[in-house]
């Protein structure tokens, strides 16, 4: 049985499939869907407009390719302070604390090395020159950070796309699982959080993706709690004098690091947890795998 | 490059703060910490020391800090006169009173006893996100002496928190009240006349200022060197009121060195000292600690010291350790230290005989033992054995005093010990 329906704002599907509602949506340029543990169209409409609508506030909220928005005018206003309001306020300092976690690798004003970084094949590599001339706009460092205000040196900009995407889905877990009694599965672009098990005691599964094969599940993985995230993309490298590139740009470089695997999928008590140690074990290169034994979490890493 | 560390721990609580999830320690506690400290010197003073430390987190990362001392101490230390072959009368501080010192033996001031109680507040708080700002209150107040200070000092985190550097000052205000009022410098105690003490006023005071620069710097994960850099001046009262010095008999004789009179100490009224210290910290793969300071201190008096710490924290099971440590210390005399001044010299200016500005070493040597497994409670218990030495029988002795132990030795055992709790 599947039900299509059409809201006005923001789109989504509901259908019925095996026990399962599942709500589809698009978000963050990612297809998205919510799995319910229940057959209630009525409160898939419900979870459907919560979660939705939670994604969709935090992408127009946050997004660095939305105009006017809060990211846009730190943005454009170098050498001013803007306002942060605690939402805000929340994440930049999180931002931060990871920066110093990572001894600088997670940096989220290494943006704009997408400027000469096209990952599409029909783009050159960039000269070190273009390179050299990037990097003294780079490194969180050197923006003024007081409680509630941030000031951008001129040149400088911020990308919150690196934790947006599983911050949200931690939001959007934690709206759903206050609210509603079945389980409930949320992934926006493959970053995935649950609510908890499902009624039957069984557990969700599931399907990692294999890069290679795109549309096809290559292992399946098996949640009982808490959340997985992935980093990486098995179609986005730079062949260059013979060295595969992934698209994992190390801030300190401004180049791709090198031996990264082809993707990592960790799991973590929150998705916001499972995401940056996932990115940060992609910029370990060839030292991925000794970094996540250590972090002691589950992961899967794909080369 | 390589990350080495376990981030998940500090992670989630970074993201549990951004999520708005409760974490482990939501509501914040008062970290207590206690002690008690028993001090004693063989034949000497000896000193108790209960002390009581409180700490809360009132916000992210701001700390009100609070500690309350006390210190009672009894017995008696050296006067600084010299022994002599017969009995010695001295007059007590008060000048109400006399004391008799047997022959050959040390002189001290026997009526020495006071309480100190002292309460100081600290208040740690960032002021940027890698800015920190410590503003503190001390205020002490023994039997004769009573002092208030206050301190700033900034810290500032760089290159990515493995530099900091630290800046800070410190003003102090002391009264000095001594017991019958100050003695006039250079004055003859002399128990026979009356009065027999002279007096110079009831109140003294002085200030002292302090300027710290500080640099600490993280190696690696398991490194650390600090540097620090203090600059200190005193002005005012900076005499002890009970200490005095032999004027001895010069003359070839019988009596040669025997005392003939004691002058109150008179030393110069501004100090200023700078002090250079640095230590460097290892923990060890097995994650035992490895801490080796040195600290090397200048004044304007002439006492040049140097000051070397090794200690060794060995870690046991179950959150038990046990650390071993020694301490040297040596120290050149003050310009206008004098172990005695000879009868007929002109009296100098400014002269003591306290032991604590002369020549000496010190060594401790001790070992703490203790438990530190879990933050809720721990205890440690600390016993030290500390040697003081100088020159007891220098070359300037004369007649009688070349018989006299002129520099005896103290000896102290220190026992304390620690608990701490969260409340």
């Amino acid at each position: 049985m599947v039900i299509e329906v059409k809201e006005s704002m923001p789109d989504f599907s509901i259908s019925i499939d095996n026990r399962i509602t599942r709500i589809r949506f698009r978000c963050m340029a990612s297809p998205c869907e919510v799995l319910i543990d229940s057959q209630d169209l009525a409160l898939a409409h419900e979870i459907a407009a919560c979660a939705v609508g939670e994604a969709t506030r935090i992408e127009h909220k946050f997004s660095r390719y939305l105009d006017g928005n809060l990211i846009y005018q730190i943005n454009h206003s170098p050498g001013e302070f803007v306002e942060l309001d605690a939402e805000a306020d929340r994440l930049i300092a999180f931002a931060f604390q990871c920066y110093d976690l990572s001894e600088g690798l997670f940096d989220i004003t290494s943006g704009i090395l997408q400027k000469i970084w096209r990952f599409d094949g029909k783009h050159p590599v960039p000269t070190q020159r273009q390179v050299d001339e990037l990097l003294p706009f780079i490194g969180l460092d050197r923006i003024s950070y007081d409680k509630k205000r941030l000031k951008l040196p001129e040149g400088m900009q911020i990308d919150l796309g690196g934790i947006g995407k599983e911050y949200a889905v931690d939001q959007i877990t934690g709206l759903l699982r206050n609210q509603y009694k079945p389980g409930i599965l949320i992934n926006l672009g493959g970053d995935i959080a649950i609510t908890g098990m499902r009624q039957s005691g069984e557990q969700w599964f599931i399907g990692i993706e294999d890069p290679d094969r795109s549309q096809q599940a290559s292992s399946m993985l098996k949640m009982r709690r808490g959340a997985i995230a992935t980093s990486g993309d098995a179609n986005r490298y730079i062949l260059h004098r013979g060295k595969r590139y992934g698209h994992i740009l190390n801030p300190k470089t401004g180049w791709p690091v090198e031996g990264s695997p082809r993707s990592v999928t960790v799991g973590a008590d929150t998705c916001t947890d499972a995401g940056i140690i996932a990115t940060l074990a992609m910029l370990q290169g060839k030292y991925a795998e000794e970094f996540l034994e250590r972090q002691g979490l589950k992961y899967h890493c794909h080369r | 490059m390589q990350l080495k560390r376990k981030l998940t721990g500090a992670l989630s609580l970074a993201s549990c703060s951004l999520l708005g999830l409760p974490t482990a320690q939501a509501e914040s506690q008062w970290d207590i910490e206690t002690a008690v400290m028993y001090y004693s010197e063989k034949d000497r003073v000896t000193a108790i020391e209960p002390i009581l430390g409180m700490k809360k987190e009132l916000s992210d990362d701001e700390f009100l800090k609070l500690k309350f001392t006390l210190d009672s101490l009894t017995g008696a230390s050296a006067s600084g006169a010299v022994p002599s072959t017969q009995v010695q009368t001295f007059s007590t501080p008060s000048g109400n009173d006399t004391y008799v010192v047997a022959a050959n033996e040390t002189p001290l001031d026997p009526t020495f006893f006071d309480t100190r109680a002292q309460f100081s507040l600290g208040w740690d708080k960032p002021i940027k996100r890698t800015l920190r700002r410590n503003l503190g209150f001390n205020i002490s107040k023994e039997y004769d002496f009573t002092s208030i200070a206050g301190n700033a000092s900034w810290t500032w985190d760089t290159n990515l928190r493995n530099t900091s550097y630290t800046i800070g000052a410190n003003i102090e205000l002391d009264w000095i009240e001594p017991e019958g009022g100050a003695p006039l410098p250079l004055s003859s105690q002399d128990p026979d006349s009356s009065p027999p003490i002279l007096r110079d006023g009831d109140s003294k005071q002085k200030q002292v200022y302090d300027l710290l620069l500080g640099v600490t710097q993280i190696i690696d994960r398991s490194s650390l060197v600090q540097f620090n850099l203090s600059l200190s001046l005193a002005d005012g009262y900076l005499n002890d009121p009970y200490k005095l010095v032999s004027v001895v008999d010069s003359t070839a004789g019988p009596n040669e060195g025997e005392p003939v009179d004691q002058i109150y100490e008179n030393r110069p009224d501004t100090r200023q000292r700078s002090a250079l210290y640095s230590r460097y910290k290892k923990q060890l793969t097995n994650r035992d600690i490895f801490s080796i300071s040195y600290r090397f201190m200048s004044d304007d008096w002439g006492i040049d010291s140097h000051t070397v710490d090794v200690s060794y924290r060995w870690r046991l099971n179950n959150g038990y350790f046990i650390q071993p440590g020694i301490r040297y210390y040596e120290q050149s005399a003050a310009h206008f230290y004098r172990y005695f001044l000879l009868d007929g010299d002109a009296i100098p200016g400014t002269v003591t005989a306290d032991y604590r500005l002369g020549e000496l070493t010190t060594q401790t040597i001790g070992v703490k033992f203790g438990y530190s497994g879990n933050k809720n409670n721990n205890w440690s218990i600390r016993l030290e054995r500390y040697t003081q030495s100088g020159e007891s029988h220098p070359d300037v002795a004369i007649g009688q005093l070349v018989n006299q132990n002129l520099y005896p030795d103290v000896d102290a055992t220190i026992i304390q010990f620690n608990y701490a709790f969260l409340w």
